[in-house]
């Protein structure tokens, strides 16, 4: 096998069977005697009060925005490390380099930005 | 990389570069030292604009293998821009003091929608376009939803926010079209493989056209239009004063850019489709611009009209000789428009006494006893925007229209002189209500505010007097052009 | 009919099926998590026309960053509104008829584009994912996008979090 991503296709395949064969399987063999206690949501469990979607803190949201941004800055930087680490590279490496510490100095203010105005704390 | 390539974007690079130190100034400033801000930021949009400005006598130059160019157009461009920012803090200043936003976010922002705009006019490459139209636009949706807690200006903020984004999407999509047509997103490369025969021209228009979908959003065209008077009248009035000025602009300079560099070979499609557009947009704008009684929103309503005019400066561009004059005419108007737009924002800015409040045409009764100088400026705004002599505005119109005539669309100047005239009503209205009215208008004083709306008034009219030179400027500046 | 294309075919049902329970949904979470089946047929669609390097994108940025932040966000909104408002308004006939033309519009164009599934992919060099880098560092192509996609990204950081900070 060449390509490589039909590995990956194979773990998807395994990854789907896995968790489907045991289920189908107790589906299969278990005896099944149900009685209200057994059928109750949670048989050994405190009874749930109030809505189960209850609102998130602001904070998630905040953090899921700087973890997005910087999120994007990574895969920017992929392909730049591998320019970095290139066999035959068409610009000085110095200069490559100064260009990713430059694309990533312009996104450390945006960085002390959330810093500084407590976002990174969880209060 | 060489000297050159720095050369070319080192006002971009200088203005970036001063918005993140504000940025980060802002966060180590105690509180007391904010309106420093202000002053700084002015501060780095003069230092650019010194640069900017000895750049001007420097010759056409290419940068980064052709990403960016530098100009006479965007050497013209820029000084627009880097004016407009100046303006923009001028009267921003006291006005979101009082409107209690000052807030150390706004400025940086203004100076990164500013850079976003002076990369616009260098673009030479569709990606790089497209890039600055983002830079110019995003922070333009936030300042539009700075006024927090008030729910209009939040409002006005997700309105446009989620339009513009929808706006990017057509920008994006006819890029990769234009891409796909052509093999390429450098304006001189897809402009020979045209030339060269080798680029799907049906694939090409499609393009073309979707860009076109997408810029007549931020110019506010229609039918495009619809998010303009909900955001100008929501936002902010500083930034809508900021907005109605330089993203118009911007949008404009990527249309001139794009559409007079790339695709002069799809003219033939191209411009009785933009003389449509330039058509409907003036009858639709003047025409419900009459009936709004809301300073803001009628004002909204005339930057629709506005763009109208400016999109004739497109109709012509089959014919080789007339289409150097409308765009030369193009780039003077938006000069007189600017200033004009600005000088009357700064009006309503005097007026805003109470910001809860909705200025109406109304309140500018009796304008011109409490405030003899304020009322004589804003009439001068108010003729240039009509193209009344003596002002900028009459000398922008009268290249324009002489372009389309030439240009064999004389039905299109038609449209566009009786527009003019219903447009006078409107204007003309303001003007007698401040004079002919009784009533108490409540002015704000504030020094910069006064000085940027005397120096737009000055400007509007002295140099309507002796306006050749700066035509000359601006022909000059489109010789390079196609 | 080979491997690849019975994958494109299960794919493409994937994401259009998806894609109309993710407009369908009344639960504002299931639709989001019917979006992320959406974006990960796309990755493989990526995959299939041998775009690996987009592929890893849309599951890093927005399977990974974009369908997570879609999810707080519908989670900090109240629950209450969803059962109650219609699913569409008064438009929808409009919205049909300018989605239809859309889509005779894009059919219009392809067929200028003169696609067929017969013709082979271009041949993707080994070393795509390096020269992209390159690309993106030589002064004579993308160094500067590169670097104004980094203050693009550190002004919408500034935005974001400005709004999102007032929202507290």
């Amino acid at each position: 096998m060449q390509n490589p991503w039909v590995y990956l296709g194979l773990f998807l395949l395994v990854g789907i069977i896995i968790p489907i064969v045991p289920i189908a399987f107790s589906a299969l063999i278990a005896p099944r005697k149900p009685n209200p206690i057994k059928q109750s949501t949670y048989e050994c469990g405190i009874e749930t009060v109030g809505e189960s979607w209850v609102q998130f803190k602001a904070q998630y949201y905040v953090f899921a925005l700087v973890f997005l941004i910087f999120d994007v800055e990574t895969v920017f930087l992929f392909p730049w490390a591998l320019a970095l680490n290139a066999q035959n590279p068409a610009v000085l490496p110095a200069f490559i380099a100064i260009e990713g510490v430059i694309f990533i100095l312009i996104l450390v203010a945006g960085l002390v930005y959330t810093w500084r105005k407590g976002l990174l704390e969880w209060a | 990389m060489t000297i050159t390539d720095f050369s070319v974007i080192l006002p971009v690079t200088l203005l970036t570069a001063w918005a993140s130190i504000l940025l980060l100034a802002e966060l180590f400033l105690p509180r007391a030292q904010r309106p420093f801000l202000a002053l700084l930021a002015a501060l780095g949009l003069a230092l650019t604009l010194g640069i900017s400005l000895a750049q001007s006598a420097q010759e056409f130059a290419p940068g980064f293998g052709g990403m960016v160019v530098r100009d006479g157009f965007s050497n013209f461009l820029n000084v627009l821009f880097l004016l407009t920012g100046l303006f923009g803090v001028a009267l921003s200043y006291r006005y979101n003091q009082r409107a209690q936003i000052e807030r150390g976010e706004y400025y940086p922002l203004l100076l990164f929608s500013v850079a976003g705009m002076m990369l616009m006019g260098q673009a030479a490459d569709l990606i790089v376009v497209f890039l600055a139209l983002e830079l110019l636009s995003f922070p333009l949706y936030i300042l539009s939803a700075f006024a927090y807690p008030r729910p209009q200006s939040e409002e006005a903020g997700l309105k446009y926010f989620l339009l513009g984004a929808f706006a990017s999407g057509f920008v994006v999509y006819g890029i990769a079209l234009t891409f796909g047509a052509s093999g390429s997103t450098d304006l001189a490369r897809i402009v020979a493989s045209v030339a060269a025969g080798s680029a799907n021209l049906p694939l090409l228009t499609a393009g073309a056209g979707l860009l076109l979908v997408g810029f007549g959003f931020k110019v506010a065209a229609v039918p495009f239009h619809m998010w303009t008077p909900d955001v100008y009248q929501g936002a902010p009035t500083s930034v809508t004063a900021f907005m109605a000025a330089g993203a118009k602009t911007a949008g404009f300079a990527a249309l001139l850019r794009v559409f007079g560099a790339a695709f002069p070979a799809l003219a033939a499609d191209l411009s009785p489709l933009m003389a449509i557009l330039a058509a409907v947009t003036m009858l639709f704008g003047n025409l419900i611009a009459v009936a709004q009684t809301d300073m803001k929103r009628m004002l909204a309503y005339s930057s629709i009209a506005q763009a109208g005019y400016l999109l004739m400066a497109f109709a012509p561009f089959e014919i080789e000789a007339a289409r150097t004059m409308a765009v030369a005419g193009a780039l003077f108007y938006l000069l007189a428009y600017t200033l004009a737009s600005f000088g009357s924002w700064g009006v309503v800015i005097a007026l805003e006494k109470d910001l809860d409040r909705h200025l109406s045409i109304g309140d500018f009764a009796g304008l011109a006893r409490r405030s003899p100088w304020l009322a004589a400026a804003m009439t001068v705004f108010m003729l240039s925007l009509t193209g009344l002599p003596p002002t900028l505005g009459l000398v922008g119109k009268i290249y324009l229209f002489r372009a389309v005539i030439e240009g064999g669309m004389v039905w299109l100047a038609v449209i566009g002189a009786l527009t003019s005239v219903v447009s006078a009503f409107y204007y003309l209205r303001i003007v007698v209500n401040m004079f002919m009215r009784e009533g108490e208008p409540a002015v704000e004083r504030e020094w910069w505010l006064e000085f940027a709306i005397g120096a737009a008034a000055v400007v509007t009219v002295v140099v309507s007097l002796w306006p050749f030179p700066l035509f000359e400027w601006a022909e000059w500046a489109v010789m390079k052009l196609f | 009919m080979d491997a690849s294309q019975i994958i494109f075919f299960l794919s493409a049902a994937l994401i259009l099926v998806s894609a109309l329970f993710v407009v369908t949904a009344r639960n504002l979470v299931h639709a989001a998590l019917w979006l992320i089946a959406t974006l990960f047929g796309v990755a493989v669609l990526y995959v299939l026309l041998e775009a690996g390097f987009l592929a890893v994108v849309q599951v890093v940025v927005y399977i990974g960053a974009i369908a997570i932040l879609f999810i707080f966000a519908v989670m900090l909104t109240r629950r209450d509104l969803l059962s109650q408002s219609s699913q569409t308004n008064a438009n929808w006939p409009v919205a049909l008829g300018v989605s239809a033309l859309s889509l005779a519009a894009i059919a219009f164009i392809a067929r200028g584009f003169g696609f067929s599934l017969d013709r082979p992919l271009a041949p993707v060099p080994t070393d795509s994912l390096e020269r992209l880098g390159q690309a993106l560092v030589s002064p004579q192509q993308f160094v500067l996008p590169f670097e104004v996609a980094s203050v693009l990204l550190v002004a919408a950081l500034v935005g974001a979090v400005y709004v999102a900070m007032n929202k507290k």
